[in-house]
């Protein structure tokens, strides 16, 4: 079981109550129409799927119902931190993600 | 069916299961008891917390300021719980629930915020005895001794959700939804079976703001029906 913290509820909560949202800042082509069918079926489909440090978006659905994003590593299954969206954005950049 | 024969009245989610008709007064042997809140009005406020000139129109027509995370708020109007940023659940009596929701529409004119009457879609489970953390702990995962009066946090129970509100030491508050409320119950009755589980006579409002808004409305039974 996780332990995670919720930016939003400002406490940390059982697994239970959250939803695993899939992998987070997933960057939507700018221009929909001008992307090839192999960039819009990486945007669609394709995930990284790492080992090692993790970008994941979960929801607290039986809380607040927000999404943000947490820091997971999928090998040790220690997490790093829980952020909103724009804060882990801003973050997820810094640390040079793409 | 002629209108003559249509009347309709207020049905609470938990009527069906004869609660009021079972409820005794509770004793200390009796280490968890619970009941329905009856009828009480659930108003959804939408806003973002973060908009002053949505604070002040909630303040101005409720008298109550927004709560923080995980809290709630309790005046005349009701007590308004903190849901997420942006969303609250206000509960008041079904009395006052139609003036305020028309304060409320007019006072967010202009304003990226909504009121909605849930009022058909939730129902309170009153639990209290001296057991009543340990049964909360048998139905969920939340570490609900530290839950302290003021609070009010949203968690799992089995397979369904819901709000949690410690209004004062004798009790909690359970907010559930309508079509979970039957689950619900049958969760908490049989978790709290080894305490000499029973359904209880709700007592005289104290400081409970939520019992508080459901007076008067106790002393109809079951057989009396609430005009709509």
């Amino acid at each position: 079981m996780f332990l995670i913290y919720c930016p939003y509820c400002k406490a940390t909560r059982e697994e239970e109550e959250f939803h695993n949202a899939g992998e987070a800042f997933i960057a939507r082509p700018a221009d929909p129409e001008a992307a090839s069918d192999e960039e819009w079926g990486d945007y669609l489909f394709m995930r990284k799927n790492p080992k090692g440090w993790h970008w994941e978006q979960w929801q607290h659905a039986a809380g607040c119902g927000r999404v943000f994003a947490v820091k997971r590593h999928t090998l040790s299954y220690r997490i790093a931190g829980s952020w909103t969206l724009a804060a882990g954005k801003a973050l997820f950049l810094q640390e040079g993600g793409v | 069916m002629s209108d003559a024969l249509f009347q309709p009245y207020a049905r609470s989610p938990l009527d069906p299961l004869d609660l009021a008709g079972q409820a005794v007064r509770p004793s200390p042997e009796n280490g968890a008891w619970a009941n329905e809140v009856r009828l009480l009005a659930y108003l959804t406020l939408r806003g973002d917390s973060a908009d002053p000139a949505y604070a002040r129109a909630v303040r101005t027509v409720c008298g109550l300021s927004l709560p923080d995370a995980g809290r709630y708020v309790s005046g005349v109007a009701g007590v308004l719980l903190w849901r997420s940023p942006n969303e609250c659940l206000l509960l008041t009596s079904r009395r006052q629930a139609a003036s305020l929701r028309v304060a409320l529409v007019e006072a967010f004119a202009g304003l990226l915020a909504e009121v909605v009457d849930q009022s058909g879609g939730l129902t309170t489970v009153y639990l209290a005895g001296a057991e009543q953390v340990t049964v909360l702990r048998h139905m969920g995962g939340y570490d609900f001794g530290s839950l302290e009066p003021g609070q009010a946090i949203a968690t799992v129970f089995g397979k369904t959700a819901a709000v949690v509100m410690r209004a004062d030491a004798h009790g909690v508050h359970l907010i559930v939804r309508r079509s979970f409320a039957a689950y619900l119950w049958a969760l908490l009755a049989r978790s709290a079976r080894p305490y000499a589980f029973t359904v209880g006579r709700l007592p005289a409002a104290g400081t409970d703001p939520v019992l508080c808004l459901q007076e008067g409305a106790t002393v109809l039974d079951r057989q009396d029906r609430v005009a709509v």
